[in-house]
């Protein structure tokens, strides 16, 4: 099968990215892919495995994609990384992978920051959600914030698929609201990850440790509000114990000059480290020596976490929100934070921790387990390929639904009440030998 | 019988489907029956338009008009003759070639550029494969014809030829110094590979072009080609002319070159035959192939220029053998019994259902 891929690439600072490195060989094994970027520069080793051509939207030569037997797009809320490849989905149709489930960050940098199109991002707004839309899409544009508040009610997801065949999904609760819809065929699969294999760490007992050395903390990744190292600080400052704990947090940083307040203001110097963004071999140590994972996230935007799989790959137990995909997360693998009670319910972990350590350290080993079962890119670039090998039934199913809009359109305005039933059944009798 | 032809108009355009169209409505009318044309207007771009037209033929109710059954449809053309009658004929001309051989040519076709191109594809294949054998029975327009359908759709058809307009008009007279192509001025018709071969001549060839160009840059292209090649003197481009002026060129002629891509039918080799004259043709010229007999009516060459070039100094050379292979593929047209009472009585049996 030969294959177009849109995504972004390494070294492009996003998980979208490492995550198309970590599926392409698997991918490769099984299809003849090619990567389409409008980045300027990607790693050369991915030349390993698939074709890479650059692409600007406005010049798209289509025939070169219509030559392959199937197209994937990759969405997420970043429209520096994404805005080319939706452009493309608008009009290339192919199967759309949303790596967020909210998309209100995307467009509204789009329709804000890019376009500076304020009337259609109302329009867009009113179109999905209605008046109610429309006068949140009014408030909104006139704020200097981002649109978290807004981004659960008025996700704007729609509008990421609106020429797509199919969508790809990797979390539970996404696909069951999008299948529930029966608008896009949709299948899930699990967020793939190519765990290496590792050397079992040596944990400490809970006899030495209580004398010895304080045990990791490790927070990494791309450090935004909503990665809630605020509550983490907060609940640190105020645990009687909390020098047998030292904090790294690996990564860029939103606001460095805040959080390096905080840390003063709270008294933690000492026991929190900013080590910034570091190499990939620099983050693997510090994980393999870390002890214990916090990976909190709230609001999310339906999003599943390459960070957390890259927690289970060092076999390290972990703190997570009780939120969206998180959420579905296996209690023996995962330790959960209410979002309304992050302080306490962080500091409740924190106790049980140096109580039993053992116990945080089995959860690490399940979720190694979890990773190995659940996120293997070879189940996931079979389930993909099966999906996108369907390219010919979906559109047919795409075109017909368009073809269904239309004729309900253009019916719709002048068709008398009465005979409406009789006329739509008639077409759509006509319509279906076009797709069965 | 009350019998309908459904086929598809491009309005403001005139060509050889048109032609074909009426040919068979005269034909049914000789015979003694009522025949009317019913031409839907056809465009197929942007491609959501092509699946668009679909559904307009289907949902098109012919069955009968002022009370009066309507006996029987005659589809020939993509979308027409996917229109529903309980005694339809399809005579395909040609399927929506965009979507069949045509996809992976991006200079002859167009589909294959617009981004929703494959979208459209599938649809056009799915809706011919699931709708084509309603008929009660198939025909296409040469084995070529029918030769895709099964390749892409499966289906089963019989080819069925017929004859050029005005067949019983061409005649032969001595033959003068060029060799003729008449055709519309077009990629797919290949004339550049005939300036080409002209240039590798070892003869004094000269070819005389007829026909108007479906893109007037492409007149130029060629034009300037020739004289880029150094040929524009052993080159006549006539343009379009009329019918009668298109015989008198046949019948002057030493042979005829026609060397175009995967023709469907090709009514300029039938025209030749029916001149007497010798045509000249390539391996993957389609249609042609039917009717050419390689060193019996005509050379069939390799579809480069030199090969092109070769049989056209041979044809060139030996004029003796020019006359006597006009005349047999004036015999092998006859031996055909291409006529157009065959057409009909072919397309009224009743014991041809599928």
């Amino acid at each position: 099968m030969k294959l177009n891929w849109f995504s972004p690439l390494p070294p492009a600072r996003t998980g979208i990215a490492q995550y198309t490195a970590q599926i392409l060989p698997a991918l490769s094994a099984r299809a003849d892919v090619t990567l389409w970027t409008d980045q300027t520069e990607w790693n050369e080793s991915l030349e390993q495995h698939a074709k890479v051509r650059r692409f600007e939207p406005e010049r798209v030569r289509w025939s070169e994609l219509n030559l392959a037997d199937a197209t994937v797009y990759h969405m997420g809320n970043n429209p520096f990384f994404h805005y080319g490849c939706w452009q493309t989905s608008r009009r290339h149709p192919g199967i759309v992978v949303l790596h967020d489930t909210r998309l209100h960050h995307f467009f509204a940098g789009v329709y804000r920051e890019r376009w500076r199109d304020r009337e259609g991002y109302v329009e867009q707004m009113k179109r999905l959600y209605g008046e109610d839309g429309r006068r949140t899409a009014e408030a909104f544009w006139t704020t200097r914030g981002g649109p978290e508040h807004i981004a659960e009610a008025y996700p704007l997801t729609p509008l990421a698929l609106e020429n797509s065949l199919g969508v790809l999904v990797h979390t539970g609760e996404a696909f069951r609201k999008l299948a529930g819809e029966k608008r896009w065929p949709t299948i899930y699969a699990p967020l793939p990850y190519a765990a290496a294999t590792r050397l079992k760490k040596r944990r400490r007992s809970a006899a030495t440790s209580a004398s010895q050395t304080p045990y990791r903390l490790i927070v990494f990744g791309y450090i935004n509000p909503n990665r809630r190292l605020d509550a983490l600080l907060e609940a640190l400052a105020s645990f009687p114990e909390r020098t047998r704990f030292q904090l790294d947090v690996y990564g860029e940083m939103w606001n460095a000059d805040y959080l390096n307040e905080r840390v003063g203001a709270l008294k933690l110097e000492g026991l929190v480290n900013f080590r910034g963004f570091v190499s990939e071999s620099e983050l693997n140590c510090a994980l393999d020596e870390a002890d214990l994972a916090v990976n909190l996230r709230f609001p999310t935007m339906g999003e599943s976490s390459l960070t957390q799989l890259q927690i289970w790959e060092h076999s390290l137990p972990s703190l997570v929100t009780t939120v969206d995909w998180y959420r579905e997360l296996s209690t023996e693998a995962v330790a959960f934070v209410r979002p309304e009670h992050e302080v306490q319910d962080i500091q409740t972990h924190l106790w049980d921790f140096l109580s039993d350590p053992k116990r945080f350290a089995r959860m690490g080993q399940k979720g190694r387990r979890i990773l190995e079962r659940r996120h293997s890119p070879e189940i996931y670039a079979d389930a993909l390929l099966k999906f996108a090998g369907q390219t010919e039934t979906l559109h047919r199913r795409a075109i017909t639904h368009r073809l269904s809009e239309r004729v309900g359109a253009e019916m719709g305005a002048w068709i008398h009440p009465r005979t409406k039933n009789d006329a739509f059944n008639r077409v759509a009798e006509k319509i279906l030998p076009l797709v069965v | 019988m009350r019998i309908l032809i459904a086929t598809v108009q491009i309005p403001f355009v005139r060509g050889g489907a048109e032609v074909h169209a009426e040919g068979l409505r005269d034909a049914l009318r000789a015979s003694g029956h009522e025949a009317e044309i019913v031409a839907i207007p056809f465009r197929w771009y942007p491609p959501e338009r092509v699946v668009e037209h679909i559904l307009a033929c289907r949902l098109l109710d012919l069955t009968e008009f002022t009370g009066i059954k309507t006996d029987m449809l005659i589809g020939l053309k993509f979308p027409a003759y996917l229109i529903p009658h309980p005694n339809k004929v399809i005579w395909i001309l040609h399927q929506h070639r965009q979507a069949y051989d045509l996809w992976n040519n991006t200079s002859l076709g167009d589909l294959v550029n617009f981004p929703d191109g494959a979208q459209a594809r599938d649809a056009i294949r799915h809706a011919d494969t699931q709708l084509i054998p309603e008929a009660r029975a198939v025909y296409a327009n040469s084995m070529n014809v029918a030769a895709r359908l099964k390749k892409y759709c499966g289906i089963d058809s019989t080819p069925l030829y017929h004859p050029p307009q005005n067949a019983a008009q061409f005649h032969c007279l001595d033959a003068e110094d060029y060799l003729f192509f008449p055709s519309r001025l077009s990629a797919g018709k290949r004339q550049e590979l005939v300036l080409e071969a002209l240039a590798e001549t070892r003869q004094p060839v000269r070819v005389c072009f007829a026909g108007s160009a479906d893109d007037p840059t492409y007149a130029r292209t060629l034009k300037e080609l020739s004289a880029k090649l150094k040929v524009e003197r052993r080159v006549v481009w006539l343009g379009h002319v009329s019918e009668k002026k298109k015989r008198d060129m046949y019948a002057r002629a030493l042979g005829v070159v026609y060397a175009p891509w995967d023709e469907d039918y090709g009514y300029v080799t039938l025209e030749a035959m029916l001149a007497s004259k010798p045509v000249i043709t390539c391996t993957d010229s389609g249609g042609t192939l039917e009717f050419v007999c390689d060193g019996e009516t005509g050379l069939i060459a390799e579809p480069n220029a030199v090969a092109l070039a070769r049989a056209m100094d041979a044809l060139w050379q030996n004029r003796r053998r020019a006359k006597k292979w006009g005349r047999a593929g004036r015999q092998r047209y006859e031996s055909l019994g291409i006529s157009w009472e065959n057409v009909v009585r072919t397309l009224l049996r009743q014991d041809a259902d599928r």
